[in-house]
């Protein structure tokens, strides 16, 4: 119960690494994604001289970072972070201090150095979207910090240099973990540093260093379903963080409103970029199904043809590694799937009842009735060109974020009477137009494929 | 007199008692000595030995709580006292009767005149309350006149009251009708499960699907239906198994339609209320269905029954909604019409995308409104209970 406690901030973090590969059923089964062995191993590999130096260099200006409950003084969470400013300033990730954001009325937050200094922090400003935070030491009036320096972005670092993070990972103590830098994330929507090296729970909000002590990024995330794949922000966004907000005032009162607004401008900028990439062409025989490019989503197909003689069934689940983590849930990505069904060997009248199974058989409640109001949905047949849709169109609302809306767009094919498609788009976190623009951008999406001219759309015919 | 006729007598004297015996408790031998004043009464009096055969001018029968007639007690001069003293004509044991608690006469002119006694309890005639020393006449132009004395509940047939005409018995002309049809609806039913488990099935496990099904279904109907006629047996006296069968059936038959009809029609039509609230009909099969089953355990009171019914379904159909409100904020059932069929069974017509997105709108007046419905207090800012799941969508 302990250890879960401590490493729940980290725990979250870790989840936005990994949910959207860990949700792939057709993924091929890889090991129980242990966490433990990642720490020792951290604190048995062999550290080089450089690492050495490194850390001795950076011992000073490396903070833990607790969140506290107010008056009972037991820790919620923990998670590193570091100096950056001679005035007190302090870099560290918003999942680390989100509950200090969010809840200002039950959370503390406080600094420990690595000689045991203890004193309290104010957020000064968020960056959800590339979950950063700007601290500032409340004791820094008189005192003068060390600080860690960025390191310039006309430097770019090569794949397999050598890099060092640091941190306190899972409250144990300070420590140096050596990995190497491999490049920017593929398919992310927003940037993030490939680091080959073990994080672990605590460590997040820490820096990564080159090997001059320089900051190259900050430690966020850990895939659980594999060894030492890590991942760090760039520190150009943690030194915009702190030229913009070097002089602004503590945040006063719950930050939900930031939260509103940050993830406002990330879903107009998602949606656009979304419907602006377009889709794949040729995803199924019959029809133009949408399935989107992999520029900042990943798809994974399967095949499950039928063992008793039924329906034979062709996957596929689309869904971005990036989340937005907004504190107690994570918002801000879009997910597609379709399901190609073939029933020829089933009968009209089978094939109808296991068609409607399928389309019954969906998941609408995805947060806690706190966060989310119930689904409300929309439903009519459409037509896409003589190609006969059900379409359902349910949506929720956020409760603390106003104007935001969970969308979900059900789509049945419904031109034979043995076959068809079905689909279903999620986005998590839209405004209400733009939810309305992934709906029609979506429903559009579908058709006749080109190269098949349907002679009768109500063909009772199997898929061809 | 003949020995021979002796005899005859001895033995119509004897059926006489066996009549008497089964008319006075019913299928329950009378269990004590209560029964035996009667059969006493009754030899005496149609006894032709005695030659000057008494008139019966009237007959007092005790009910029992089923409307069970449990004695008969033949009355052949007025006035006739009842209580539970010996000494009455007419003797209950019911110990909240009193010794004398009422007489009954008849005078010349025909005028029923009903004297109470001493008595805690008086007498009820219909909804009308007598106490301890009244006096009335009691009008009587219907067959049978019902008191209450006490517990006991009697029925006073007067010698010129009209007779209802007689009545057939049942199952000897009508049971050969009934057969066709329960076995036609059984053969339906047992078509539409064995349709339903081909639906559900895949070709390769039809057979074992259906079988299982059926087997289910068999052992279902017979434990039912076994269970309602044990419980009329043990209320009518008699099993009604045929009856409890046809109203499982056509009940089970009902049930089978309404389960694929609305889907149809809400599809067809693209009318998703429909199977939005198809649990009304629902309930309104299981409601006739138990009415018809407790008609055959409670046959004498149709109205209660129907109250007792109406009342379940509109209070089940009540929980329902408020139920489907607490859990998806809608009274419907479904979120979405998800009945699929084949496309030629489709009559609406489908529409532009862009109609269909621009009747999204109203969702946003309702999303906001529910939005800001929260419950505050407790909600912003308070500490996350430990162990929350975290966002998974699938």
């Amino acid at each position: 119960m302990k250890i879960v406690r401590r490493c729940a901030a980290a725990a979250v973090a870790l989840a936005l690494g990994c949910a959207s590969v860990c949700a792939q059923p057709a993924r091929p089964p890889a090991g129980p994604p242990t966490a433990p062995p990642l720490a020792s191993d951290a604190a048995s590999a062999p550290v080089s001289f450089s690492a050495r130096k490194v850390y001795e260099q950076a011992r000073t200006q490396l903070v833990q970072i607790r969140t506290v409950l107010k008056g009972r003084g037991s820790q919620t969470s923990v998670g590193s972070g570091f100096f950056v400013s001679r005035e007190g300033h302090i870099v560290t990730n918003f999942h680390v201090v989100s509950q200090a954001a969010l809840k200002p009325d039950y959370h503390d937050l406080v600094y420990v150095t690595a000689d045991g200094r203890e004193a309290p922090l104010q957020i000064l400003q968020l960056d959800v979207l590339h979950d950063l935070a700007l601290l500032k030491a409340a004791d820094a009036a008189g005192r003068s910090f060390d600080a860690l320096g960025f390191r310039a972005e006309s430097r770019p670092l090569s794949q397999g240099e050598r890099i060092y993070s640091l941190g306190n990972p899972l409250d144990v103590g300070f420590a140096v973990a050596e990995g190497t830098y491999n490049g920017v994330v593929r398919r992310g929507f927003y940037p993030q540093i490939f680091f080959g090296g073990a994080l672990s729970a605590g460590m997040s909000g820490g820096p990564a260093l080159d090997q001059e002590g320089r900051v190259v990024g900050i430690n966020v995330a850990r895939r659980v379903d594999g060894e030492q794949v890590s991942f760090l922000v760039p520190a150009s966004y943690a030194s915009a963080l702190l030229a913009g907000g070097q002089s602004a005032k503590p945040i006063a009162g719950a930050a939900y409103d930031i939260l509103t607004t940050q993830l406002m401008a990330h879903q107009a900028a998602l949606t656009d970029r979304f419907i602006e990439q377009g889709w794949k062409s040729a995803t199924h025989p019959r029809y133009r199904v949408p399935v989107p490019p992999d520029v900042f989503m990943r798809c994974w197909g399967s095949s499950e043809p039928s063992r008793t003689g039924g329906l034979d069934v062709e996957r596929s689940d689309c869904a971005m590694d990036t989340r937005i983590f907004a504190g107690d849930f994570s918002i801000g990505t879009i997910a597609l799937r379709h399901e190609s069904y073939d029933g020829s060997r089933l009968g009209p009248l089978r094939f109808a009842a296991r068609y409607s199974q399928s389309f019954r058989n969906e998941a609408f409640v995805r947060l806690s009735p706190e966060h989310q109001t119930k689904p409300q949905c929309h439903e009519d047949f459409v037509d896409r060109a003589g190609l006969p849709l059900r379409v359902v169109i349910c949506m929720r609302a956020y409760k603390k974020l106003p104007q935001l809306y969970d969308l979900t767009v059900l789509v049945a094919t419904l031109d034979q009477s043995q076959g068809g498609v079905q689909g279903r788009l999620d986005a998590q976190g839209f405004s209400f137009e733009n939810a309305q623009r992934l709906s029609r951008h979506y429903i559009e999406a579908y058709g006749w494929a080109k190269q098949t001219p349907i002679a009768t759309p109500t063909s009772a015919g199997p898929t061809p | 007199m003949g020995q021979a006729d002796a005899d005859r007598d001895a033995d119509v004297r004897r059926a006489d008692a066996m009549t008497e015996h089964a008319s006075a408790g019913g299928a329950l031998a009378a269990p004590d000595g209560e029964g035996a004043v009667p059969t006493h009464a009754e030899r005496a009096a149609s006894d032709p030995s005695t030659s000057k055969r008494r008139a019966t001018r009237a007959l007092l029968e005790v009910i029992d709580r089923d409307g069970h007639v449990r004695q008969v007690w033949p009355i052949h001069a007025w006035p006739a006292r009842i209580g539970r003293a010996l000494d009455n004509d007419v003797v209950l044991t019911d110990p909240h009767v009193a010794p004398h608690h009422f007489s009954l006469d008849l005078d010349d002119d025909g005028k029923l005149t009903l004297a109470t006694g001493d008595t805690i309890n008086g007498v009820s005639v219909g909804l009308q309350r007598h106490p301890a020393g009244s006096r009335s006449v009691i009008a009587h132009n219907a067959a049978a006149i019902d008191f209450g004395a006490g517990r006991s509940r009697l029925r006073l047939r007067l010698a010129d009251a009209p007779l209802s005409p007689e009545l057939p018995l049942a199952g000897v002309a009508v049971h050969n009708l009934r057969i066709l049809p329960s076995l036609a609806i059984g053969l339906v039913l047992l078509a539409g499960i064995a349709f339903n488990s081909y639906l559900d099935s895949d070709p390769d496990t039809f057979s074992r699907v259906a079988g299982n099904t059926l087997l289910a279904g068999l052992s279902g109907a017979a434990i039912w239906c076994g269970a309602w006629a044990l419980l009329s047996k043990t209320i009518t006296r008699q099993s009604h198994f045929g009856w409890h069968l046809r109203v499982f059936m056509l009940a089970g038959l009902t049930l089978l339609a309404l389960a694929a009809i609305p889907g149809l029609l809400a599809f067809s039509l693209s009318w998703p209320w429909l199977t939005d609230f198809s649990f009304v009909a629902t309930y309104a099969v299981g409601a006739t269905a138990l009415y018809f089953h407790l008609l055959a355990v409670e046959p004498a009171r149709p109205r209660l029954l129907r109250a007792v019914v109406a009342t379940g379904a509109v209070v089940g159909i009540a929980l329902t909604l408020w139920f489907n409100l607490q859990r998806t904020s809608r009274i419907g059932e479904e979120l979405y019409m998800s009945h699929l069929f084949p496309p030629k069974l489709r009559l609406a017509r489908p529409l532009a995308t862009d109609r269909f997105i621009s009747e999204l709108a109203p969702l946003r007046a309702l999303l906001d409104k529910k939005a800001k419905e929260a419950p505050s207090a407790e909600e912003l800012g308070a500490p996350p209970p430990a162990g929350r799941g975290e966002d998974d969508d699938e």
